[in-house]
């Protein structure tokens, strides 16, 4: 017999920090296919803190005897100074983290912020904007990288400004497009009627509805700026040697490949890794934003 | 379709001042003394000014921008300051081994990303399992799948080359530039044989990453045109499954997946640079590699000019097939 339960409300849950139950509320529901992504990019980012102190031996010095084999208490071997191929990976992988994090972030603010004011501000401006932003969309970024660090000689500073350089014109597009959507959503009209100045409907109307789009675009951006990274530090475009970089190092080791596979493969293959985590963590948190 | 052409010839004029005006700036801004590097350190002040007219650099900067802007049109790009050879003609010379090597890299991404594409989005067996190695595949760098490729096709199977063009000494330099060509003239079938052996492995790896792009994309264009309404006519008049997939659902499916094509060049240009300097082809891609270690920027500035002037008119290439595969964009 079915009777009706009387409703009695739940117990009040006491509210965190708004911070925190954002968090909460993203990462509700999301499958262990997610979380082992999420799992996997906070080991990235530990590796990348920690590289230094997890490394074995000094990635600059040699360590043993050289071009030993994986396993006898190198466990990825040695290089051809007798280097350990596993320190300099890690402080390699690092690098590159970081590397990678730098030209997303100085895409997401420089592109963003052209983007924000061409959508925002509209007319002439916009139109001048991006056609700009146009022409260097069509133009082929990684030859123009190359480009742009050969004038500025090779070093890892002068690397990062050279795709940085290259890199905007994605996340000018991609703002300014939601930026325009946004301006023209109902609520945008309700802050205007409710008063808020032009200053207070842009910080806190229009910028914040930017920035879940943004996130999923740099965070699926990471992987393939890593990938750009190496392959310029493989062309010789990186810090000038013994810098531990995963491309310059699998490009040295280039000449051993028949004698000592593991000195250029195991390099690559931790750009790989990099790409691979970054690349499913980005999947699954854009899973989670847009299923809001 | 020609209005097209027309409109894209038009807008192409502007990115490619701005190309030139990008490189002209990097020459400008480059550390390196274009007069030293021609005259040499010692020579004496008046050799020096000598040279500096003769190269124009006396004069103002923007005049200096048209004068290179002027020699850029006529395909004056300059010469090499390590090989004093002239650029225009070296990079002639390197091209069509490049151009081989990217058309073979864009059939192998056809027939492998339609295949991943076909194959994932209709659900066939193992479907599954292709997805995760399709995004797995998209992040592995091309010089890991190069030194792979290397290990397991030369060293352990010993099946493919994986150095240079071709193992002939005496091969055919003309007609075209193209081994393929040039040795199917020369009536030579066994070095044509040679020469695509030489390329399976270098065109796969630059393959690799845009094949499954182009499969994803297809993927998820494929399953909203088997949904939409226009399929279930042809099914209700009476259509075979291969004929609706190939005339209405592919058809329909087909232009995103040609204007992805187009943004996957640039990075295939990059990653041609990697694949030829790893085999070793005698390309622009080892060109540029080697002038990058001599520091030799003006070949660098003329091959960035040359390759941007092919990627632009690519790009219109592929909006035009786009426009012939779905007549609305025309409008």
């Amino acid at each position: 017999m079915a009777v009706a339960e009387p409703y009695v409300a739940k117990d009040l849950v006491p509210v965190g920090t708004r911070f925190g139950q954002g968090l909460r509320q993203y990462f509700q529901g999301t499958p262990v296919a997610g979380w082992a992504a999420f799992a996997a990019l906070a080991m990235m980012f530990f590796v990348a803190i920690f590289a230094k102190a997890i490394a074995p031996y000094d990635p600059l010095v040699p360590a043993g005897p050289a071009m030993s084999a994986p396993g006898s208490g190198y466990l990825l071997g040695t290089d051809t100074v007798g280097r350990d191929v596993l320190s300099r990976v890690l402080v390699g992988m690092s690098t590159s983290w970081w590397g990678a994090l730098a030209v997303v972030a100085s895409g997401v603010v420089f592109g963003g912020l052209i983007g924000l004011v061409a959508g925002a501000v509209g007319g002439v401006v916009d139109s001048i904007l991006m056609r700009i932003t146009d022409v260097f969309l069509a133009l082929p970024g990684p030859i123009l990288a190359v480009a742009v660090v050969a004038a500025l000689g090779p070093s890892y500073v002068h690397t990062l400004v050279g795709v940085s350089l290259v890199w905007w014109p994605l996340y000018t597009r991609i703002i300014r497009a939601e930026i325009r959507k946004l301006r023209a959503s109902p609520h945008m009209e309700a802050a205007k009627i409710s008063g808020s100045g032009r200053r207070r409907r842009l910080t806190r109307h229009l910028l914040p509805g930017a920035v879940p789009v943004t996130i999923i675009t740099a965070s699926l951006d990471v992987s393939a700026l890593v990938l750009m990274l190496s392959s310029l530090s493989f062309l010789g475009l990186g810090a000038p040697q013994p810098a531990p970089e995963l491309g310059a190092m699998s490009a040295q080791g280039m000449t051993n490949i028949f004698s000592a596979w593991w000195i250029p493969v195991f390099p690559a293959a931790a750009v790989a890794l990099i790409a691979i985590v970054s690349n499913f963590a980005g999947d699954a948190l854009r899973d989670r934003i847009r299923d809001r | 379709m020609l209005l097209i052409l027309g409109r894209r010839l038009l807008g192409a004029l502007p990115v490619l001042t701005a190309l030139v005006l990008v490189v002209f700036i990097l020459q400008k801004v480059a550390p390196v003394d274009p007069v030293v590097a021609l005259v040499g350190e010692k020579a004496p002040p008046e050799v020096y000014e000598a040279a500096r007219h003769q190269l124009g650099l006396d004069k103002p900067v923007p005049v200096q921008f048209f004068l290179y802007l002027g020699h850029a049109v006529q395909g004056d790009l300059g010469t090499s300051s390590v090989t004093r050879t002239l650029v225009a003609s070296d990079i002639m010379k390197f091209l069509p081994v490049t151009l081989e090597l990217v058309f073979t890299a864009l059939v192998l991404i056809t027939v492998i990303g339609f295949f991943l594409g076909l194959a994932t989005a209709q659900g066939w067996r193992g479907s599954g399992v292709l997805r995760v190695v399709m995004i797995s595949g998209a992040s592995v760098p091309v010089f890991l799948a190069s030194l792979l490729a290397m290990l397991v096709f030369y060293r352990w199977l010993d099946l493919l080359p994986v150095t240079g063009q071709t193992s002939a000494y005496d091969a055919p330099s003309g007609p075209t530039g193209f081994l393929l060509v040039d040795s199917l003239v020369a009536g030579r079938p066994s070095l044509f044989l040679d020469d695509l052996k030489h390329l399976i492995l270098p065109a796969f790896c630059i393959a690799i990453a845009p094949a499954v792009a182009v499969g994803r994309v297809l993927r998820s264009s494929l399953e909203s045109t088997l949904r939409a309404e226009y399929t279930r006519t042809a099914k209700a008049k009476g259509l075979g499954g291969t004929q609706i997939l190939v005339r209405h659902a592919l058809r329909n499916a087909l232009s995103p997946v040609l204007a992805l094509m187009g943004l996957q060049l640039a990075g295939m240009i990059g990653n041609s640079i990697l694949v030829e300097a790893i085999f070793a082809r005698p390309g622009i891609g080892l060109y540029i590699s080697q002038s990058i270690s001599k520091g030799d920027f003006n070949t660098i500035a003329g091959i960035t000019l040359v390759v941007g002037l092919l990627y632009v008119v690519a790009n219109i290439v592929v909006d035009v097939l786009q426009a012939a595969a779905d007549p609305r964009i025309a409008v």
